[in-house]
């Protein structure tokens, strides 16, 4: 065990090289890399260490930082970065093509608000927006979560089923730049869990060939559907690694989702990340008034845990989600999943989207009450709740 | 759980102390967090940071509003915000000198502890003086207040590997702190926090957004920028005394005429300067160190050519000055005195006006048209000027006796001479004489003639360069140390090489023989020259030439021209009198009379002529009205300048980086054929002032306002001439200060 007192981004960037260094006897870790604030730390760690057999290669910009690192994953080494917010964005079209191009890169996505207007705090904005490309989305709630599940990925992304990039996501800030103890691999576990990476659609110069060149409708929707044959089998194989973690490091990373005092609740709050333990806490204090709630903390975004969502709610009347997002002209992110999960199935279900903490404002124990509050005198759902602004100047979307 | 909340600024590690707090707790075992609030804020700006610490798992992600207990890192920032949402009961640790008691009035319901802090970080060496780290002090005094251990605060640093001063500095603050317990019991508490929700914001399309107005973020500045102005060197080498750095900036702009009325300030002889001047400016522009010196004296008559200035004296005065002599020296010095509103009366013996700059300059370096110009110039302010009247003693005490003072620019008239044994009277001349009759148009034509010219200043040039153009032969110059000690202008001595003037060094003209034909004839002359080599330095600085016995050799010649220097003719002065610049001669007299230019300086250049003229005087006018006469730099014109150096400010000073490099415009002289040929004029001028724009504007400000474009806040503005700085939220960034080419904004500590 090598307990200590570190940053989220410590233990995301420690995760990251520790994963790299477990592919020395085999191509090697690589990638490319670019500072934002709040995740320059993981790019300056990973910047820092003494890879046995690496490249780390600092770039211009976010799309290039991208472009080499799906440059070094599809010459076999392992790859990955982190990027946040406004980088993000500018990475966009690589991310996407990481994904199409079926790499098992894993990326440390620390959430930041987009801009303009500018803002450093919190807000899952930037990460949700990349919700229609081919990548596990995984949202960590604390600095162990965060370097367990990168670790995790890297097993599940190179799972020759899969072979899609994941990305790990933690709150900026809350999570990235807070101190807390944290049980770090070591070489030696990160060696046992990882095995060396064998990519099969590896370019190598004995064998030249092209990937990714020009095809016809026919190739482009069969490569769609592997890719949704992939995604099917993500729930299944990211259980096994769970599995394979407690194998090696003693404790198991939680589910896809955790379903939290739900067995008999009628009131049920979905929420991720860190409003997630808040909202636990909350849960906490009304079961102990007599209160039938319950919380469901979402830790897989992508693929969308559809059933397992269902399940958790399935004895709620009022399900509340809460969305540190907005997406333009529709509402919060995760409620547009949620009510896709639960179409067709639970035709009374008042399914209510509370937008709250945008932008990085604290959403406290007091304004998940509210939540509960308003959610409790509701019996037809609304358009999306602004929870964090006053009353008077309630907005519909 | 214990939760705990710490205040400071910037800078000074308050996110650290909560690390180690959180350290310390961390490695009893228990579960921790610490953070920080990160916003814009720069260092100095108020700043909070947090730790938890509980045996139960943590996993409260909030801010902390109820803290348990506060630390403050700075005193300036104790105020009753910093104890919002403070439990009732918990400490408040201040780093201060004060004793507890002084703060339980303001916090009456809770403990109060104290240390110096800082005091204990400057003994052990933490930080700097004025930003000393405060942090591992108060990590002892933490540890000591919540009942830790001393161990435990220690090991923390380790883990985090602070040694050295700093656990001196805790382990000091741990047993300094001194507490008092709460002066009164508190009231229970109200309940759980009500939920805080926002006011709708008005956004960027109604022209907000951006960090609050109210929010005066200038306070978190620790140092804040100033203006401030150098000397140029440009200007501190005029021997006029000229703005040069102001002028050129005006050319910069285009603004040819402003430019002559600045150099108008100082000089009357702008295009005369613009021909003739050595420019010493020049030697020291700091744009050297870049690529090559702004081409000053082509700018200089740049203005003087082109520019169109109406001069207005002032309103005439009672007071009648002279002035004996109309050199340089003598003109200046009537010019400045008709422009104070004085009645001036010039006396020239020779029967033009210009002194040297007419009978010593030949019209390829200064045609007499452009001096008549610049002499009408001084004449149309009112000067009365009499010439072919030499001023003897006797007529000099009688001018002394009906002036209310007299100026003495008589120049050199003592003309050193060689010995050099029998010759033909025409044979040997003094340069000066031999310019004068060219001057006149006298000279004799020097066709299929050899001559040699003695000496190795600027009439040695001229002399021989007027010999070429008058059909000489071979003109040969005979200098009895090396070119590098040739104290004529260089551009004049690589032109007379170009004009096919062979130089002689470190030889020395020793006397004039004539070889004896067998039929009885003289026959040609010769100079015997013996060659020289430098010795020991002499007065001057230069080394002193030292015969070579038997190195003599002999150079066929038909006219031996000297040009060997010139000095005063002091027989117009009393016996005895010391004739120094500026010298109240004559003191039977009241009557103030003044040595001026070369008779007092012996300088030899149009420049300090015309700067000794200026000074004497502004010093006369001074000294009969009381008036304190400044001109442009002197006068200090910018009013937002908060500091004058008195320092010349160097290359090294300036942000070169920011400049591109390009050449000097140097100009084409006329064709060399007809500079062997004729007197006219060599060099034709610049066609624009483009040059001037390669003036660095050192030290002094320019208003490029690059400072302006790069501030981040905008707190930067231009209002007229001033720079202006909104110091109410000027942060200090100090990338004003970086971004300015010429060094007039610097940081001033708070």
């Amino acid at each position: 065990m090598a307990l200590d007192i570190v940053t989220g981004n410590h233990a995301a960037g420690h995760a990251l090289c520790v994963a790299g260094e477990a592919n020395r006897n085999a191509r090697g870790a690589a990638c490319g890399i670019y500072p934002i604030t709040p995740q320059t730390e993981i790019v300056e760690r990973v910047a820092g260490y003494a890879f046995t057999k690496g490249k780390v290669v600092p770039v211009e910009s976010e799309h290039s930082a991208m472009a080499v690192t799906i440059g070094a994953s599809v010459s076999g080494a392992r790859a990955f970065t982190a990027s946040s917010s406004n980088g993000l964005a500018y990475m966009f079209e690589n991310v996407m093509v990481a994904g199409f191009y079926r790499l098992p890169i894993v990326m440390a996505a620390v959430n930041r608000t987009l801009g303009p207007p500018w803002n450093i705090w919190v807000d899952q904005g930037d990460t949700l927006a990349l919700r229609d490309f081919p990548w596990v989305q995984l949202y960590a709630s604390d600095n162990q979560e965060v370097h367990d599940l990168t670790l995790l990925a890297f097993r599940m992304a190179e799972d020759h089923r899969i072979l899609l990039p994941v990305m790990v996501c933690m709150d900026g800030f809350v999570v990235s730049h807070t101190q807390g103890e944290t049980d770090l691999a070591t070489q030696e576990q990160a060696d046992r869990f990882l095995p060396e990476l064998d990519l099969p659609h590896r370019l190598d110069d004995a064998n030249p060939r092209a990937i990714g060149g020009m095809v016809w409708p026919d190739a482009t929707v069969s490569h769609r559907m592997d890719i949704r044959e992939a995604m099917e089998r993500v729930p299944g194989v990211y259980d096994e690694c769970r599995a394979a973690f407690a194998g090696v490091f003693g404790r198991e990373p939680g589910g896809v989702l955790d379903a939290y005092r739900c067995g008999d609740a009628d009131t049920v709050l979905v929420a991720s990340a860190t409003i997630a333990l808040t909202t636990r806490r909350v849960v906490d204090r009304r079961r102990a008034a007599g209160e039938k709630v319950g919380m469901v903390k979402m830790r897989m975004f992508r693929p969308f845990p559809e059933a397992a969502l269902r399940e958790a709610c399935a004895s709620a009347q009022r399900v509340g989600v809460l969305d540190r997002d907005y997406a333009a002209g529709v509402g919060g992110i995760w409620w547009q999943d949620a009510r896709a999960a639960f179409q067709g199935h639970r035709p009374g279900l008042v399914l209510q989207d509370y937008i709250v903490g945008v932008g990085g404002g604290d959403v406290t124990p007091a304004l998940v009450d509210g939540i509960l509050d308003d959610l409790g005198g509701r019996d037809v759902a609304g358009p999306p709740h602004w929870a964090d602004m006053k009353p008077a100047t309630e907005v519909d979307q | 759980m214990v939760e705990i909340r710490i205040h400071g600024r910037g800078g000074q590690g308050g996110v650290t102390l909560a690390k180690l707090i959180a350290t310390s707790r961390f490695l009893q075992h228990q579960s921790v967090q610490a953070f920080g609030l990160y916003a814009a804020e720069r260092s100095g700006a108020p700043v909070q940071a947090f730790c938890r610490f509980d045996d139960e798992v943590i996993t409260n992600r909030n801010l902390i509003y109820e803290p348990d207990h506060v630390v403050v890192l700075d005193p300036t920032l104790v105020g009753p915000t910093i104890v919002g949402g403070l439990k009732p009961g918990g400490w408040i640790l201040l780093n201060t000198e004060k004793e507890p008691g002084a703060f339980t009035g303001d916090f009456p319901h809770n403990r109060v502890a104290t240390v110096d802090a800082t005091g204990i970080a400057r003994a052990h060496g933490l930080g700097t003086r004025s930003v000393p780290i405060v942090n591992t002090a108060l990590a002892g005094a933490v540890g000591r207040i919540l009942g830790f251990p001393l161990e435990e605060m220690l090991a923390a640093l380790a883990h985090l590997g602070f040694g050295g001063g700093n656990v001196n500095a805790a382990s000091d603050a741990y047993a300094a702190v001194a507490m008092v317990d709460a002066a009164e019991p508190a009231a229970p508490g109200d309940g759980r926090p009500k939920a805080v929700r926002f006011d709708r914001q008005p956004g960027f399309l109604t022209g907000a957004g951006g960090a609050r107005p109210t929010v005066a973020t200038g306070k978190w500045a620790s140092e804040q920028p100033k203006r401030q102005q150098y000397v140029p060197p440009c200007n501190h080498a005029c021997p006029a005394g000229n703005d040069v750095r102001g002028f050129l900036q005006a050319l910069a702009e285009d603004r040819t005429d402003d430019a002559l009325e600045i150099l108008l300030r100082t000089t009357p002889f702008p295009s005369v300067c613009g021909r003739v001047c050595p420019a010493p400016c020049m030697a020291v522009c700091n744009r050297v160190a870049l690529d090559e010196a702004v081409n000053v004296r082509e700018m200089e008559r740049f203005a003087g050519d082109h520019g169109k200035v109406s001069l207005v004296p002032a309103e005439r005065r009672d007071e009648r000055v002279a002035v004996i002599g109309s050199g340089p020296a003598g003109l200046a010095a009537a010019y400045h005195l008709a422009l104070f509103g004085y009645g001036v009366t010039l006396y020239e013996g020779g029967s033009s006006l210009g002194g040297l700059l007419r009978t010593g300059i030949p019209e390829f370096r200064l045609p007499h048209e452009t001096l008549d110009r610049e002499v009408a110039r001084i004449l149309d302010l009112g000067v009365e000027a009499v010439t072919g009247v030499f001023i003897d003693r006797e007529r000099l005490l009688s001018i002394a006796r009906t002036h209310d003072a007299v100026f003495v620019a008589t120049g050199l008239q003592e003309l050193r001479s060689l010995r050099l044994g029998v010759g033909d009277d025409d044979l040997v001349l003094q340069g000066i004489d031999f310019l004068d009759q060219v001057h006149e148009g006298v000279a004799k034509r020097l066709d299929g003639e050899d001559v040699v010219v003695v000496g190795g200043g600027n009439t040695a040039m001229d002399a021989a360069r007027s010999a070429v153009r008058l059909g000489a032969a071979s003109v040969r110059i005979v200098y009895r140390r090396t070119r590098a000690e040739m104290p004529a202008i260089r551009e004049e001595i690589e032109e007379a090489l170009e004009e096919g003037v062979t130089m002689d060094f470190l030889a020395q003209p020793m006397a004039i023989q004539r070889m004896a034909q067998a039929d009885g004839d003289l026959g040609e002359q010769h100079l015997v020259c013996r060659r020289m080599e430098l010795g020991e330095p002499d007065a001057s600085g230069r080394r002193s030439p030292v015969e070579l016995p038997g190195s003599d050799y002999s150079l066929a010649c038909h006219k031996v021209i000297l040009a060997l220097g010139q000095s005063p003719d002091l027989s117009v002065f009393p016996e005895g009198t010391e004739v120094r610049e500026g010298t109240k001669l004559l003191g039977l007299l009241e009557t103030p009379v003044y040595a001026v230019g070369d008779l007092a300086t012996g300088d030899g250049t149009v420049a300090a002529a015309i700067g000794s003229g200026r000074r004497s005087a502004f010093h006369i006018h001074q000294t009969l009205t009381g008036d304190v006469v400044l001109t442009g730099e002197e006068a200090r014109v910018r009013s937002d300048v908060h500091v004058w150096h008195d320092e010349v400010i160097t290359a090294d000073a300036l942000r070169l980086h920011l400049f591109e490099r390009q050449p000097a415009e140097a100009g084409d002289p006329i064709s060399l054929g007809k500079r062997q040929t004729t007197f006219e004029e060599i060099h034709q001028g610049l066609a624009t002032p483009a040059e001037a724009k390669r003036c660095l504007s050192c030290g002094v400000c320019n208003e490029c306002d690059l400072c302006v474009t790069y501030c981040p806040e905008g707190v930067l503005k231009r209002v007229g001439h001033d720079l202006v700085f909104d110091y109410a939220y000027c942060k200090g960034c100090g990338i004003c200060v970086t971004e300015c080419p010429r060094n007039v904004v610097f940081m001033s500590h708070l």
